[in-house]
């Protein structure tokens, strides 16, 4: 009977430090309800079953395991889930999403809360890293807004940085594609708290997906898990910022592991934030430049959406284009003294030292130059630090 | 019989007069002290019997009462130790009560009879009304500084009691100690480059701004801070004495005598509470932020120091005094300073720049929580110091010498006293429409940062008077520019490791 298998499968997902592998290679030999009753009744060939994957206590695993689930009733946990407007989709059962089901590693149950059928859309995964500079976050926005203008999803995990930037720009766009997040926790908590609005939104709007059922909190061995769901369910990987180590990296791994299209965005060989999406690009890594690079990628017909400024604000409603300093010239509206001071500031942030130097002209100049600049959208400043936002 | 002698005792930083009492009378031998002792005024009996008898001088088996009046202040320390003996001489007649008239007495007693010298000599004496007092001969050049008294050296009990008696002379007190040819304040022309944390140091000097510098390791803050106290004017006779008091009640050697140089003081990260605001069980000395009275406070990786103490720092930077309160009483303690500070951006001391940060995000955060956002609104002047360009580091032309840069500050400082404040940083807000009216480009400037959330009402404040400092050291008079603005704005930023969005 489904209903059992389905609150099975939630039972056994609900067990601590039960994994993603741990949870296949079992319901690789029994069928969910087998292999709770087995792990409930403290069956030693649980152990045999999963010999290797359990670490370096295996016995105090399993009755970890044991004691668990004798106070967990599976049939109420599903219930609780469904009582917060959690569905969940087990691998095997109807609804399961057709995505995933060939799979390298499809988890064994999906908690989803938001709009299914956003995955019969085109996807495109906008990944990168938390500490990101200014126009690495205003790139990942106006890619995430082109794209979805253009009626691809912006699959991201809804972090800090690149990842809450794409899905910000992905819902900035009113009737665009809805976006979807997917995050290493329970659907009921939400991590990291800064999120907290924008992660509403996408499970409002678009589809918000977990592998791990509610209650459980960050750990940090689910990310990388999280990752490479977020590279199964994308067609095409775009990474816009990453650091030489970190997670966007591994969902690269992910995604080439499944053959799916990874680019970068190229950024500057001496920002930091710069240099793992650089290294990608020297190891062959194609490079997108904007959302057009991302559609011919997927194969759609690129000067629809996002070859220029004209088709962009076109494809958006009059009021939210002027998101301020979308990827296009002010045109004609920058005095030239002004002009002067932003052919200096190049692709990394430079500090107003340099600037001052460089320009020769007294700080007080400087700056003034530079609110113009600023309120005009040409640039950012983040402290003493002078960012160039147009292209 | 009877006698009374004048002395002080030390409360924070300030001297109170004394009047010791001696009476003795026939009755139990016995030496008494009342008015309040603490534990080493107490001691003072055995000092002063042992002082007596080991100079020749006798000492009574009578029954002796000494009375430290106002005998409802707390009392500490020794320097009463020479007034009770020679109080107690004049009561048993050794001394006629003429050759004490309208003498203050300061000093400790060794069991040899020599007489030491005590801390907050300075303090001490600037409380006495006398025409006369004595001190111990190697605290006269301190005493000397008061010059409103007849200051008079004692070397030992003996030597005392004859030159009051008339029958030698009074010893020499030890001539000042010769000032270790004072090192002279680091220079600014040391500087290359950084035309930014240049102006910001001027306009801390200038108009009291508080400076906080967020840089990596290695940008130089710690050298820019040290060149702070060269751009600051000498100190008035009046915040001479002030500074003086404070560092003779720490017992701060006074090497050069008047302290008329601005004080620099760098507590270490790792300083407890009470060791910055001053205070102590039963004396309650001067901390570190009182020590810089007037001078400069260098709080070197004010990340490192723990939350509370900088915290405890708030309520003096606003009022200029620091009042510790203890069961024993309370004591205001000066605390004029310009605070300084500075940090790493953040733990791995990378995030300077955007984007170029290693640290996890709770580090970070963590590292962050440690300077408080009142701490941090305190800071008129809030710069990013990046490393200096090679190229100015090895062929770059030396700045400006600080003396180029004092005069400046000295000009601009002259024109806050105009307007009736110590600094531009001390004017009050309701001054700001007289003294700094803006422009019309400036005011839609400001209008635009307070509209995008970028600027605070108090910022506001802020704003307006480092602009004034600006315009002020230009020698603009009138209505304060966009440009002054815009560069106040600048260097008043929210450095970017404390952005929210730094880590996002």
């Amino acid at each position: 009977m489904s209903g059992m298998r389905t609150a099975a499968a939630v039972g056994l997902a609900s067990l601590p430090a039960m994994g993603p592998r741990r949870l296949d290679s079992l319901l690789e030999v029994w069928e969910p309800e087998e292999a709770w009753r087995r792990i409930t009744g403290g069956d030693r060939v649980v152990g045999q079953v999963l010999d290797g994957r359990l670490g370096k206590e295996p016995a105090e695993v399993l009755s970890r395991w044991t004691t668990a689930a004798r106070v967990l009733d599976p049939v109420e946990a599903l219930e609780a889930h469904r009582r917060s407007g959690i569905e969940v989709l087990v691998r095997g059962e109807p609804g399961y999403p057709h995505l995933l089901l060939d799979d390298p590693e499809p988890p064994v149950a999906l908690f989803v809360r938001g709009d299914l059928e956003v995955l019969d859309t085109r996807r495109v995964a906008i990944v990168g890293t938390r500490r990101c500079t200014r126009s690495g976050r205003l790139t990942a926005r106006e890619i995430a807004a082109d794209l979805a203008a253009g009626g691809v999803a912006v699959v991201s995990g809804l972090a800090l940085g690149i990842d809450g930037a794409a899905h910000e720009g992905a819902l900035s766009v009113d009737g665009g594609a809805a976006p979807v997040g997917v995050v290493g926790t329970g659907l009921d908590r939400v991590y990291p708290k800064r999120n907290a609005a924008l992660w509403e939104r996408v499970a409002v709007e678009g589809l918000l997906v977990s592998e791990v059922p509610m209650g459980s909190g960050p750990s940090p061995w689910r990310f990388p898990a999280r990752n490479r769901i977020i590279a199964a369910l994308s067609e095409v990987i775009l990474v816009v910022e990453s650091h030489t180590t970190g997670g966007a990296l591994h969902t690269v791994e992910e995604a080439l592991a499944r053959d799916r299209e990874v680019l970068i965005v190229p950024g500057s060989v001496r920002s930091p934030a710069s240099e793992g999406t650089n290294a990608l690009l020297h190891a062959g890594v194609g490079p997108a430049r904007d959302a057009a690079d991302v559609l011919t990628a997927l194969g759609l017909a690129a000067p629809v959406v996002g070859a220029g400024e004209q088709p962009n604000s076109a494809a958006r409603p009059e009021g939210r284009a002027a998101s301020p300093g979308r990827g296009h010239r002010p045109g004609g509206a920058v005095d030239p003294r002004d002009q002067a001071v932003l052919d200096l500031v190049g692709g990394e942030p430079v500090n107003l030292d340099r600037l001052a130097e460089s320009s020769g002209l007294s700080l007080g100049e400087l700056a003034v130059s530079l609110v113009r600049l600023e309120s005009a959208g040409c640039v950012a400043r983040s402290g003493g630090f002078v960012e160039r936002l147009v292209r | 019989m009877i006698a009374t002698v004048p002395s002080a005792t030390l409360l924070g930083v300030r001297g109170r007069p004394v009047t010791v009492e001696v009476h003795v009378s026939s009755g139990l031998p016995g030496f008494t002290i009342v008015g309040l002792p603490d534990a080493s005024c107490r001691e003072a009996r055995d000092r002063v019997r042992a002082a007596l008898l080991s100079s020749g001088l006798p000492w009574p088996l009578k029954r002796v009462t000494v009375n430290l009046a106002p005998s409802g202040l707390r009392k500490a320390g020794s320097q009463l130790d020479l007034a009770m003996a020679v109080a107690l001489l004049v009561a048993e007649g050794r001394l006629h009560p003429e050759h004490v008239a309208h003498t203050a007495f300061v000093g400790e007693l060794g069991l040899d009879g020599t007489i030491r010298p005590v801390t907050g000599t300075v303090p001490l004496v600037h409380a006495l009304d006398t025409d006369a007092v004595v001190v111990p001969a190697a605290s006269v050049a301190e005493a000397e500084l008061i010059a409103r008294h007849q200051v008079r050296a004692a070397g030992d009990l003996r030597g005392l009691v004859a030159a009051l008696t008339g029958s030698a002379p009074w010893p020499d007190g030890f001539p000042p100690e010769s000032s270790p040819a004072s090192v002279p304040d680091p220079d600014l022309s040391d500087v290359r480059g950084q035309p930014l944390a240049r102006l910001a140091l001027e306009l801390a000097a200038a108009g009291g701004h508080h400076l906080l510098m967020v840089g990596p390791p290695g940008a130089g803050k710690t050298m820019l801070a040290r060149r702070l106290p060269g751009l600051l004017p000498d100190l008035g006779p009046d915040h001479a004495l002030e500074a003086t008091m404070v560092h003779s009640a720490a017992g701060v050697p006074l090497a050069g005598g008047l302290v008329r140089r601005p004080p620099f003081r760098a507590p270490h990260h790792g300083a407890s509470t009470v060791s910055l605001t001053g205070g102590g069980s039963s004396v309650m000395r001067p901390g570190e932020i009182s020590l810089a009275h007037r001078g400069v406070l260098f709080l070197d990786e004010l990340g490192e120091f723990q939350a509370s103490v900088v915290d405890a720092l708030r309520q003096p930077l606003e009022e200029g005094v620091i009042r510790v309160s203890r069961a024993s009483g309370t004591v205001a303690f000066p605390a004029e300073v310009l605070l300084v500070a500075a940090m790493n951006p953040c733990p791995c001391g990378l995030g300077g720049a955007p984007g170029a940060c290693r640290c996890s995000d709770a580090a970070r955060a963590r590292y962050h929580r440690r300077v408080s956002g009142p701490i941090l609104d305190r800071f008129d002047l809030r710069i990013d110091v990046a490393a200096p360009d090679v190229d100015d580091l090895l062929g770059g032309a030396p700045g400006e010498p600080s003396s180029t840069v004092r005069e400046r500050v000295i000009e601009v400082r002259g024109r806050a006293a105009h307007r009736g404040a110590p600094c531009n940083a001390a004017l009050r807000p309701d001054q700001l429409d007289d003294v700094a009216p803006l422009s019309a480009g400036a005011s839609r400037l400001l209008e635009d940062s307070l509209r995008a959330g970028t600027l605070t009402g108090r910022g506001l404040h802020r704003i307006r008077r480092l602009a004034l400092t600006l315009a002020d050291r230009e020698g603009h008079p009138g209505e304060l520019t966009a440009e002054h603005v815009a560069l106040a704005l600048a260097l008043r930023s929210t450095p970017v490791a404390f952005e929210p969005g730094a880590a996002a």
